[in-house]
């Protein structure tokens, strides 16, 4: 089956830079179970991957990693958002589409509302899911600080919109076969805005991967009282053999490094058990643990939202009830 | 460049963490007792007249970065000036006046005449406007500020000022020939690059998140500085018209259930607490892991 000349729904795949298999998985995976549009799911059926690419070397990869049969290639530099939007600007003008699903993150945050600008089309960030609605695209994501879940109807197309970071764990595989449709090569002196960054340099990002892959995660918040207490938790985790995240305020406070935020702002894991110390439970940090398979927590404030929001709870002094539990469990592991 | 004029924009809002869990059951749709339609036909969300107002996250690391490029620029001889506003009306007035305390030169604040959650695209006509009024060669913005948190509000303000825009920025520091040194978080990860002006900077979670409290003789030495007030028409700006043509709309609001049991572990000291929450929950799960 040949993909039409114009297609529905168009998944926008940034290649220029790391975690593109992520990407994919996560465009792959809402194009097959978070997209419902159309008199059957098959939305995927008439998608197409509009894919950037800044390395020859990557292109056959990037090609393998589609989540669409068809693909259309753009080759760009690096941190060049002004001109992968004056690609998608131009392919959307040539033919149109409904729908432009973006990868969450900023860049695809930036593309999705310039081009809605452009196009007098609608953007919507962080999509949990979208199906077709009386006037349009219906869409749900978080609001107020994860608090509530908002429903959005998206009236001008086309609809641009960026998925939610829980996309990104989507277990999918990419299409069996491709197609590639057209290779494009954007120069680099096509905008004016080429001189506005100068002296590009990736550095080193903190090291999380210790509290995304954790299967028991221990998180200190603001309970903790001060960075002492912080710093009392994290060395009774480390002889229960958890891995140590913070919360926000803990790492605004410079009481633990900022790479060991969990929330919104930090990491999102998904440990098998969580023990949450001294934390208040705001939205935005529970939004980092909630998958986890139990969460245990400790305040000393019985009404605090944490106390509901975990499987268990203990109401007493954060510091001194982890404490108790890491000579426990040492002993346990010792008999 | 000698002289950089730096402007900021800001959003008030209200302290959402100050709500009782069982304001926001009340605040979905499927409540019983579920929130009113507002005048616009949207759904009200959960009751904050009486919810003290506060900065977005964002917002206040933005005002608080401007403060100290303003002071890392004087280190090398540079002028800095500042200039701030919110398009939260008179509810900013107080923010306001704290930032002429501390060195901002210069404040506004811009009258919608409507409500403007849930609408990116009105929000950023203001801001593009107050932003033009104000002349800057920066524009800082939080990246994101509740309750809608849609995130594009830089973008569509960059887009309206046809300027290239960075988000997720978390420092900033003075360069040569008057560029930035801006330190951000890409999709990479952390990048740090040289910025030439003008451009629309967009912060997030910057270790620099709060804003410095004014002295108060600083207070009082401002005191008669005015907060200037610019009406939407001012702008040029059809609140109205642009409300009209929001192009996504919210039509319903849903409470969040994280389906746990929220089980009280009982015991007399701490470490009755935590034998009690060994033996019953925990033991099993760990030695399986």
């Amino acid at each position: 089956m040949s993909a039409p000349a114009t297609p529905r729904v168009v998944a926008v795949l940034d290649g220029t830079c790391v975690g593109v298999d992520r990407r994919a998985r996560a465009l792959a995976g809402f194009l097959r179970d978070g997209l419902r549009i159309g008199k059957d799911a098959g939305a995927a059926a008439e998608a197409v991957t509009l894919a950037f690419y800044a390395d020859s070397g990557a292109r056959d990869s990037l090609v393998e990693l589609a989540p669409t049969r068809d693909v259309r290639l753009i080759r760009a530099p690096e941190f060049r958002p002004d001109l992968m939007s004056g690609a998608l600007t131009a392919f959307e003008a040539g033919g149109g589409a409904e729908l432009f699903v973006f990868p969450g993150g900023p860049l695809g945050a930036e593309l999705a509302a310039r081009l809605a600008v452009r196009s007098a089309g609608s953007a919507l960030t962080d999509v949990q899911g979208a199906a077709a609605g009386p006037a349009g695209l219906v869409c749900r994501r978080a609001v107020y600080s994860n608090h509530l879940t908002g429903r959005f109807e998206l009236r001008a197309r086309p609809w641009c919109i960026t998925l939610d970071a829980g996309w990104y764990d989507a277990r999918i595989e990419p299409a069996s076969e491709h197609s590639v449709r057209a290779d494009v090569e954007l120069s680099a002196e096509e905008s004016s805005a080429a001189a506005a960054l100068r002296h590009v340099e990736l550095l080193e990002p903190p090291e999380t991967g210790d509290l995304e892959a954790a299967k028991f995660l221990i998180v200190a918040g603001r309970g903790a009282g001060s960075r002492g207490g912080v710093e009392r938790i994290a060395a009774a985790a480390a002889r229960m053999g958890a891995a140590f995240g913070v919360t926000r305020p803990v790492a605004m406070n410079a009481w633990a490094p900022a790479g060991r935020q969990i929330g919104v702002s930090g990491t999102r894991a998904a440990p098998v058990v969580c023990l949450v110390a001294g934390a208040s439970g705001a939205p935005a940090f529970l939004w980092g643990v909630e998958r986890a398979g139990f969460i245990a927590a400790v305040d000393t404030d019985e009404h605090a939202a944490i106390v509901h929001e975990a499987d268990a709870a203990v109401v007493d002094d954060a510091v001194a009830v982890v404490e108790a539990l890491a000579d426990i469990v040492a002993r346990e592991r010792q008999s | 460049m000698d002289q950089l004029r730096i402007v900021v924009g800001f959003k008030v809002t209200p302290d959402y963490e100050a709500l009782r869990p069982a304001d926001w059951a009340r605040a979905g749709d499927d409540a019983a007792d579920g929130p009113e339609a507002s005048p616009g036909g949207r759904p009200g969300g959960p009751e904050t007249r009486f919810v003290r107002r506060i900065l977005g996250v964002f917002d206040e690391a933005a005002l608080e970065l401007a403060l100290r490029l303003r002071d890392a620029r004087a280190e090398r001889g540079l002028q800095t000036s500042l200039a701030a506003f919110s398009v939260a009306g008179r509810v900013a007035d107080s923010f306001l006046k704290t930032l002429l305390a501390l060195g901002y030169e210069r404040a506004a604040r811009v009258e919608a005449g409507a409500a403007l959650d849930f609408a990116p695209g009105a929000t950023a006509a203001l801001v593009a406007g107050g932003a033009q009024r104000l002349g800057g060669d920066v524009l800082l913005l939080g990246s994101r500020c509740g309750p809608g948190d849609s995130g594009v509000v830089p973008f569509l303000v960059a887009e309206a000022l046809g300027r290239p825009c960075l988000t997720q920025v978390t420092e900033i520091a003075p360069a040569d020939r008057g560029r930035l040194r801006v330190t951000f978080t890409a999709d990479a990860g952390p990048v740090r690059a040289i910025v030439s002006t003008p451009c629309v900077l967009a912060v997030g979670n910057a270790v620099v998140s709060m804003l410095r409290v004014p002295t108060l003789k600083d207070r009082l030495a401002t005191r008669e500085q005015p907060v200037v007030a610019f009406s939407a028409a001012d702008l040029g700006v059809d609140v109205t018209e642009e409300l009209d043509r929001e192009p996504a709309a919210l039509v319903g609001l849903e409470t969040i259930d994280r389906g746990r049991a929220g089980v009280i572990v009982g015991g007399a000291t701490p470490a009755d607490k935590a034998r009690a929450l060994y033996e019953t929950h925990l033991r099993a799960r760990l030695e399986r892991l």
